[in-house]
Parts: structure tokens; sequence; C-alpha cells
């Protein structure tokens, strides 16, 4: 059974990838890193990522309807992820499921030029599905 | 119209101190990651078990465990984990068992190991008032699969500057570290913020007893989301810590029969707030 490095090696044979991490988000501590990161700090890196993955969490507008009151504290996050793009690039957050208080997040960065969002996103989730719940 | 406040920014690791974390946590343990020790450092709030400069695991009273963790919320019944347990006898071979019998994928032990490992040595290198003692060679080291270990080993200098980096980001957040191991009642600030159900939930179980670790407890959760949220609700002005009760030499005798009883002058909610403010800023 696959663990944290082998999950992030598979998401870094995806087109285009240029790093991938799996962070904690309520901490910023990355669990695992594979690769490269912007600015060359994979630590800072790690500390961004989860500031956008707990806002984007724990704001109601983005919750599915009729669940942002009532969404029990332990449940995962009622989204799944968050796509960043910039002239260069691409970030994708997956929120990872798991049946424990996890709190991590798959973070994939990906080079604009050969990058397929729409693959990686796919790819991503389904390789989150997989990381924690087999 | 609503103002999303955004939360100050998580600290990044300071880079001049990425060698060594000089004089803050434990002198004891930069000296013994230095020689490479293999033992357990037992400290008031925890003890962590190190093996050649690295931290095999880590464990607290404060800071719930993998067991705790894996069995709140249906990862594993409390049968399966404690049957692992009991056949294994240590950590390493339990996950091992577990991973063996197809519970869990080897991610979901990896995460979890790290995730309890670093919450429990926050505690464990918390400021203490008693000296931690080292015990040489009572570490069961696995050498027969050490490559096959399935829960990761973490470098000591790694787990210091994380502890640092945690201190400093609840400091960020609310500057009381009493906050993490008092009891907390709730308060009624004047206009309450919006909370997260996660909020909602850490202050549903606030009940004047419980401290931030036993709420983390209760919810089968980790321990350092749980003082996260106590510090934001803190700084929102929504739990605080009980006043601390007189010693009981200087308490004066009860009032006589028929007087009416002051109420405590914390009862007034801007009292509150001004008491909150003068606290914080002491703390600064």
């Amino acid at each position: 059974m696959p663990g944290i490095d082998e999950c992030l090696l598979e998401a870094m044979r995806l087109p285009g990838a240029r790093g991938a991490a799996l962070v904690d988000w309520t901490s910023g501590l990355a669990l695992g890193v594979v690769g490269e990161f912007p600015g060359g700090d994979h630590e800072a890196a790690a500390a961004e990522v989860a500031e956008l993955a707990r806002l984007a969490a724990e704001q109601p507008a983005f919750a599915p309807e009729g669940t942002a009151d009532t969404g029990p504290a332990d449940a995962d996050p009622a989204i799944e992820d968050v796509i960043v793009s910039n002239r260069d690039g691409y970030h994708l957050l997956r929120f990872v499921p798991a049946p424990f208080d996890s709190g991590a997040v798959l973070h994939l960065w990906l080079g604009r030029p050969d990058g397929n969002l729409a693959l990686a996103r796919m790819r991503l989730g389904e390789m989150a599905g997989r990381l924690v719940l087999g | 119209m609503t103002v999303v406040e955004a939360p100050p920014p998580l600290p990044i690791r300071d880079k001049t101190t990425r060698d060594r974390v000089d004089g803050g946590l434990s002198p004891m343990l930069t000296r013994l990651a230095a020689e490479q020790a293999t033992g357990v450092l037992v400290r008031e709030g925890g003890s962590l078990h190190l093996a050649g400069g690295l931290v095999l695991h880590a464990e607290s009273r404060f800071a719930p465990g993998l067991g705790t963790l894996l069995t709140a919320h249906g990862a594993l019944t409390a049968e399966e984990w404690w049957t692992a347990v009991g056949e294994a006898g240590d950590l390493a071979g339990t996950a091992r068992l577990l991973l063996a019998g197809g519970h869990l994928t080897r991610a979901a032990v990896q995460i979890c190991h790290l995730q309890t490992l670093y919450d429990a040595a926050y505690f464990a290198l918390a400021p203490s008032s008693s000296p931690g003692r080292f015990h040489y060679g009572a570490v069961h080291v696995d050498t027969g699969e050490d490559a096959g270990s399935p829960l990761p080993a973490v470098p000591v200098a790694d787990v210091e500057r994380e502890v640092v980096r945690r201190r400093t980001l609840l400091h960020g957040l609310w500057p009381d570290a009493l906050t993490d191991s008092e009891p907390l009642v709730r308060t009624h600030p004047i206009a309450a913020p919006a909370l997260t159900p996660r909020q909602t939930a850490v202050l549903a179980l606030v009940d004047g007893v419980r401290t931030a670790p036993d709420i983390a407890i209760a919810q089968g959760g980790r321990a350092f989301p749980t003082l996260v949220e106590v510090r934001r609700l803190a700084a929102a002005g929504l739990l605080a810590m009980p006043p601390a009760p007189p010693p009981p030499a200087a308490q004066p005798p009860g009032p006589p029969m028929g007087v009416p009883v002051a109420p405590p002058d914390d009862f007034d909610p801007h009292i509150a707030l001004l008491k909150r403010v003068r606290d914080a800023l002491e703390a600064l």
C-alpha cells in the first residue's frame, strides 16, 4: 500500500508537474515534499498553502448549500479543491478525505506550458481519495 | 456587509536559526541530538523517544495519541486497535500489524503518526518547572526490519524548529500561553463574530472545567488545531480563563446571612473586555 512519498511521486508523473507536497492545513507543516517549490523554499510554500486552504475551508460561502451552519466539526472540509492560476503555472490544492482528524491537503504545482489542469485535477482527486481510504 | 478578517499569516521558520535552535527549548535535547543518543527524554509535559539523532515517537498526556485519533471517528474499532497493541507490544509493531491486516493504508498511518508526534512534542518541549530526565537505551529500536518500519522518524532539529514555529503561530493569535493548559469558561462579548463549524464545536465543549487538551480528547481530534481555535476564540472574546480563586488563607469569612453577595467584577462584559486587553498587553 502506498505511503505519502509514493503518492507524491505519482503526482509528479503528471505532465508539467514541478512540485508536490502534503501539508497540514491547520499548522502549515509539510508532511511530505517532492520536487521544487516557488522561491525554492518548501516550508514557506507549505505555510502559504495552509493559509489559503484554511481560508477556503472556513468561509461559509464556499460550503455546499445547506451545510454551511450544520457541518460537524470533525467532518472533512466541505470543499474539495482550490485552484490558483498565474502567468506561468497552476497550483492545485486537494483536501484529503479521511475517517480521522487528518487535516491534510495535497498541493501540486504545475508549469503552465506542459500542465494539463483538467487532467491533473481529476488524477489528484483520485490520489487524494486513495491516500487514506485505500 | 460582512467583513472577513483574514487570520494573521502563518509564521515561517526562521532561516537564521535553521541549523540549531539555541537556548529555547531544551538544552538537554540539543545535547542528546548532538551525541546521537538513544533513549527516552522525559519532561514535565511529555516524553520524546530518540534514536540516533531522530525522534521516533513522542507522547504527552495532553495530546491525543495514534489510538485515540484512529478509533474516535471509526477509522478503526477500539477492539481492532487494542488487539493489535496487545499482540505487538510497541507502537511500530502495532502499526505494522494494522497495515498487514489491511485496516489502514500506509499513508494514513504516516499522516496520523507525524501529526501526533508534533502535537505531543509541542507539549513535551513546553517550558517546565522541573528538569527533564533521560533514560539511555530504553527505546526498543526495530533493527530487523528497519527499512520496513511504517512510522517515519523525524530529525530532532526539525522537531525543535517546528515547535518554535508553532509557539510563534499561537502567540500571534493570542499571546497568553496559559490557554493551552488552564480550564476555560465562556464569555459573552458585546459583538460576537461569526464562528466556523470547528469553533462552534470547541465552544460547545467549554464548561469551566475542561482545558484545551481535554476538549481535543473529547472530540477525538488532534491537539494543535484545538489550541489554535481556543486562541482565536480567546482573541475574539468568546472564552477566557476563570479568575484565579483567592488563596485560602486570605479568604474572608462568608458574608453574614441576609447580605446580598456582590457578583464577581468581571460579570460586566465591558470589564471582562478591559481585563482581556490588560492581560494581552501584559503578555506582550
